[in-house]
Order: C-alpha cells, then sequence, then structure tokens
C-alpha cells in the first residue's frame, strides 16, 4: 500500500452531452482506504463521474488525478476495478472464465489469475457455481459475479457503480461487509448509490445534483448540516435548498 | 382471435418502424439500389467485351465479316494483328480474339467457314457472346456474298482455342473458386459483426476500455482469435471443394488458403469497423443486404467486370471482394504463382484492405469510448 494520502482527486470537472450538462464543475477529494459514496437522484450525474474516473469519459473541463496519476493515463487503471451499473459480464462463458478474462486483461499472469481468480469467487460466495455459465444464473449472482471481476486483480481503488440495485437486504448485507473488510485492508472505495441504509455505512458522503457536489461529510454531519434526524431528510432538505 | 388485440401488435409494429428509420430506408432504399446494380449488369448501359479481329482473308468475306463485327451488340472489336491480339488476351485486356484465315473466302466457297476463335477461357460469361456475335455476322455477311456469287450459305465450324481451362471445364469450376471466397468472408463477417455487437450491447466493452487494455490490444485479440477459427475454416472449405467436390484446380493449393485466410482477415475488420453504425443484432444483420449483397453482384463472380458499365467498374475496383476473386481465379483456373504480377497485385491489394480496416476498426474503438 502507498502511504499517499489522497486516492482520488476530481478538480472542476465538466462534461456535456449535447444540450445537457451531466458533470457542471464538480469537485472531490477521496482519501486512500476510504469509502466513498456518491448520493443523489437518477440523472445527478454519479455515473457520469465515475466513468470519468476509469477514462471512460474524456471531460470537456476541468481534471482528474487516481492514485498519483492525472488521467487519461492507461497504465494506472491496472491498479483500478470498475464495476458497472449492469452486470456487464460474457453470458455464454462459465463464472469462472468470466473472471479469468477480467484477471488476465489486469495484466495477471496465468498462475497469479487462477490464484486471484479462486479468491475472487471465495470472497463473493461463489465457488461452488464456478463452473455454471452466467446465462443460468440470477440476477443476484450475476451482480456478485461482476463484483468478483471487477476485484479480482485486487485494485488499490474500486469504484462500484450501484453494485446492490436488485440484490435483496441479506446478499446486500454481505457485500456491504466485504467492502468494509477490505478498505480496512487498505482498499479505497467509491461507491454510488440512492439507498440510504447504505449510506450510513460510507465513511463519507458527497450528495451530488444537477453535475455539482452540493454537500460532502459524514452521514452526522449532513445531518446536522441539515437539521434533521434522519439521513433521506436530509438528502432532500439540502436538495431542495441548493435548487 | 381478438381483432383489437391483433390490432394492437400490429399498430406496435408500425411505431416500431417509425422509431427505426434506418430499418426503414433499407426496407425501401434497398430494393431500388440491388435492382438498379441488376439493370446495369445484365445489360442496361453495360460495356461490351471486348475482342480482337485478326483479318489475314486474302479473299472479300473477312474484310466483311470484320465490318460486320464492328457493328456488333454483343461485342465490341478492334481490328489488330495476330501478335498484338496474343499479348492482348494473356495481359487480359480482350476476352478473345478472332483470327479470320487466308483462305477463309475460298472455304466459304466450297461450304464452310473455319475462323479460329482464342478464348480467355476463365469466364463463360464473357465466352458466350463471342461465339453468339460470330454466329450473327457469318450469317449476315456470307448471306449476301453467297446471294452475289450464287452459292450455297457456308456453315460456320469456328476452331476454338482456349488460353486457360477450356471445354473440360463446368460451371462448378468457373465458380468454385470465387465461392470459395464469398461463403468464407461473408459468413466470418456476419459472425464477428454479431459477436462484436455483443461485446458492445451488453457492456463488457466498456468494462475493457476501463482496464489497462489498449485499442490496438482489443482489435489483434479479436482477430488473434477468429482467425484460428477461420484458418479451421478456410482449409475445411478448401479441403471439401477440391476434393469432394473435385473443382478443377490448376495451381497451388497453399495459395488458395492463403488467400482465403486473407478474405478472412478483411472480414473481421470489416464486421468490427460496420459494428460500430449498428446499435442492435436487427441493425448489424441488416449489413448483409447492404455491404454483402452488392460486393457479390459486383465482385465478378456472375457478371464479369469488364462488361460492367464503366462507372460501375470504378465501383467493382474499389470492393475487397473482387481482389479476393480474381486472384483465387488466377491460382485455380490459370495455375498462377508468385511468379505472377496480377496475382501478387491481387493479394497486395487484399492486403491493402484488411490493413486499411485494421486502422478503421481500431479508430472505430476511439469514438465509441468517449
Amino acid at each position: 500500500m502507498s502511504a499517499q494520502p489522497v486516492a482520488v482527486s476530481v478538480d472542476s470537472l465538466v462534461k456535456a452531452f449535447g444540450s445537457i450538462r451531466a458533470l457542471d464543475g464538480v469537485s472531490l477529494t477521496v482519501r486512500n482506504g476510504e469509502i466513498y459514496g456518491l448520493l443523489g437522484p437518477n440523472g445527478a450525474g454519479k455515473t457520469t463521474l465515475i466513468r470519468s474516473l476509469v477514462g471512460l469519459i474524456t471531460a470537456d473541463a476541468g481534471t482528474v488525478t487516481v492514485l498519483g496519476h492525472r488521467l487519461p493515463d492507461r497504465g494506472v487503471l491496472a491498479e483500478v476495478g470498475y464495476m458497472p451499473q449492469s452486470p456487464a459480464l460474457y453470458a455464454d462463458l462459465t463464472v469462472e472464465e468470466n473472471v479469468r478474462f477480467f484477471a488476465a486483461v489486469h495484466d495477471l499472469e496465468r498462475h497469479a489469475a487462477a490464484q486471484s481468480t479462486a479468491d475472487a469467487l471465495e470472497l463473493v460466495d461463489l465457488s461452488s457455481r464456478r463452473r455454471s455459465v452466467v446465462a443460468t444464473l440470477s440476477g443476484g449472482m450475476r451482480q456478485r459475479v461482476s463484483l468478483a471481476c471487477a476485484l479480482v486483480h485486487r485494485p488499490r481503488l474500486l469504484l462500484l457503480d450501484e453494485p446492490t440495485v436488485g440484490v435483496d437486504p441479506q446478499l446486500r448485507a454481505e457485500l456491504w461487509q466485504r467492502f468494509t473488510r477490505m478498505s480496512g485492508e487498505g482498499t479505497t472505495i467509491i461507491v454510488s448509490s440512492h439507498v440510504m441504509d447504505e449510506a450510513e455505512r460510507c465513511g463519507r458522503l458527497g450528495l451530488v445534483r444537477f453535475g455539482r457536489m452540493l454537500a460532502e461529510g459524514t452521514s452526522a454531519e449532513l445531518r446536522r448540516l441539515a437539521g434533521v434526524e434522519r439521513l433521506e431528510d436530509a438528502f432532500l432538505v439540502l436538495s431542495e435548498s441548493t435548487r | 382471435m381478438s381483432g383489437r388485440r391483433a390490432g394492437a401488435i400490429s399498430l406496435r409494429i408500425l411505431q416500431q418502424f417509425r422509431h427505426d428509420r434506418r430499418t426503414l430506408m433499407l426496407l425501401f432504399g434497398a430494393p431500388i439500389i440491388l435492382l438498379g446494380l441488376f439493370y446495369f449488369l445484365t445489360g442496361g448501359g453495360s460495356s461490351l467485351p471486348a475482342v480482337d479481329v485478326v483479318n489475314l482473308d486474302r479473299g472479300p468475306l473477312g474484310a466483311a465479316l470484320a465490318t460486320d463485327l464492328a457493328q456488333s451488340t454483343e461485342i465490341s472489336i478492334s481490328r489488330t494483328t495476330e501478335a498484338r491480339a496474343a499479348s492482348d488476351l494473356s495481359a487480359d485486356t480482350v476476352a478473345a480474339y478472332v483470327i479470320l484465315p487466308a483462305d477463309l473466302s475460298t472455304r466459304a466457297r466450297s461450304g464452310v467457314i473455319a475462323p479460329t476463335v482464342h478464348l480467355e477461357g476463365t469466364q463463360p460469361a464473357l465466352t458466350q457472346p463471342v461465339l453468339l456475335a460470330l454466329d450473327q455476322s457469318v450469317t449476315r455477311a456470307s448471306r449476301n456474298l453467297a446471294a452475289a456469287e450464287g452459292v450455297r450459305v457456308p456453315v460456320l465450324e469456328p476452331s476454338l482455342d482456349y488460353l486457360h481451362g477450356g471445354p473440360g471445364l463446368d460451371t462448378l469450376d468457373y465458380f468454385g473458386g470465387a465461392f470459395i471466397g464469398l461463403v468464407v468472408f461473408l459468413l466470418v463477417f456476419v459472425v464477428t459483426i454479431i459477436a462484436f455487437l455483443r461485446e458492445r450491447s451488453q457492456g463488457t466493452l466498456e468494462r475493457l476500455m476501463a482496464s489497462p487494455l489498449r485499442r490496438a490490444d482489443i482489435v489483434v485479440g479479436y482477430i488473434g482469435g477468429f482467425m484460428v477459427v477461420a484458418a479451421v475454416q478456410a482449409v475445411e472449405v478448401v479441403v471439401f471443394t477440391l476434393y469432394a467436390l473435385h473443382v478443377h484446380n490448376q495451381g497451388n493449393v497453399a495459395l488458395i488458403v492463403l488467400l482465403t485466410l486473407l478474405m478472412t482477415l478483411v472480414a473481421v475488420n470489416l464486421g468490427i469497423f460496420l459494428s460500430m453504425f449498428a446499435t442492435t443484432e436487427f441493425q448489424a444483420v441488416q449489413f448483409i443486404p447492404l455491404a454483402i449483397v452488392p460486393q457479390v453482384l459486383l465482385s465478378g463472380i456472375v457478371f464479369p467486370v469488364a462488361t460492367e458499365p464503366g462507372w460501375l467498374q470504378v465501383v467493382s475496383r474499389l470492393l475487397p471482394l473482387t481482389y479476393g476473386v480474381d486472384g483465387l481465379r488466377d491460382v485455380m483456373l490459370k495455375g498462377n504463382g508468385l511468379t505472377s504480377g496480377p496475382l501478387l497485385l491481387d493479394i497486395a491489394v487484399v492486403v491493402a484492405f484488411a490493413v486499411a480496416l485494421i486502422a478503421a476498426a481500431t479508430a472505430t474503438l476511439r469514438r465509441s469510448a468517449s
């Protein structure tokens, strides 16, 4: 693990799709080993922000620095894991073949790839289904395979775009235990969500709306700022006040 | 059955068409383009096969015959010397040359007209008009002469000489080589465009773009994977064609496989490139009538490029399949090897298409990722 204090730093990022400004000068700093939650309604710019952290978006203005490298920089992506919103997998391959493929494209050599694949499948509790073809799995299982693909190369930074959509409460709790354990081991995690009980588990939260950062802080800080008891209410109050 | 429920489906289908302009353009545009191509290929404004005529006749019939041939609606003739005609034929600038021998008029009086027709021989569609034109002109020219001299109308008994191929070859032999190229090209193209489109639509391409992979890694990886399968397919197709169907082959089998593989290389990259312009598998399949059928019509497989109208020949010369088909015919019907200029040119052009499409395929990945 590196001793750098900052894992991700985004400065005044702007990205427009046609007449719609998906990102409108958003800035963000995430420290090493932190779990940072991006909150915001649909269409707030969360996905665009996460995609810009893996170089999928070329910004119109502003800068993105990931693990000390100013993007665009393909090399740093070997240390970043990205889990898109919908489980992007090869439905005609088995669970194990999918995970091993993503291990290999992240530069793991054969031996290490085999070991890491086994570990990742263990982590998402799919070792027993490793020979199943993905097309035969349920939605929740696919979500877990997708997560295994994102973390198989033991990234220092893990980006999760609504990782628990369509996942039942029990599994969601299990996944969050794992995220917390990984963060304890030094992995930085940025996760987008609009589920409030998930937000409570994040170290810090960023409230995104209209492509801007409306408020930032721990759950307690945000609730105090809004002067309300529940995070959900804080979210609504803060969104309203800055409209 | 309920009229309202069925009607709901019909209405929904029409709404889907309204939202899919591409499909509408295909349904209404493609027939015009394809039928138009047929019109030009089957005679409307076509070029006529070029034929050299060498008149050595000491009597009047040769000149009369040559004059009549010049009016022919089947072929376009030039009068020249025997040496020139022979070199034109081997350079493939004429489909045939006709020698009207010194004793043509003399023998005509005894009832037989026996010119020598030297045919290029690899394209039956070019042989037929030559013999037809000759037959028509002999009938007209000799009828006048016979009437003037009061003898019987002579019989046409041309002696045919084939530069390549010949009467021993059947239709399968002529089309076998071209079809190897076509079948492999078509199948590999369809499989790649669908595979790559799936990579886009299921979101895995985005995942790949978020990894340390470079665009070139992806394109080269695709080429590698598909070429393994394509190599097996090429060997299978060539072996089946040559040893089960017994299609005539004059040349080196390894060259046939090489040309086939080059065609698949072009097809893989054309597939990746065009998948950029389709958002659904439905739209990808539409590229078959748009990108493949015109190539089949224009590549000289059935309709010789030489008889297309001039502007259409230019189009044919811009299509990779034209060179693949020509190369395969060079090898299989003419027995050309790597010392043959025309074959090397065909190979070079196919390689150039492959390289250009690899570059284009790599470039389209850039656009899709931002």
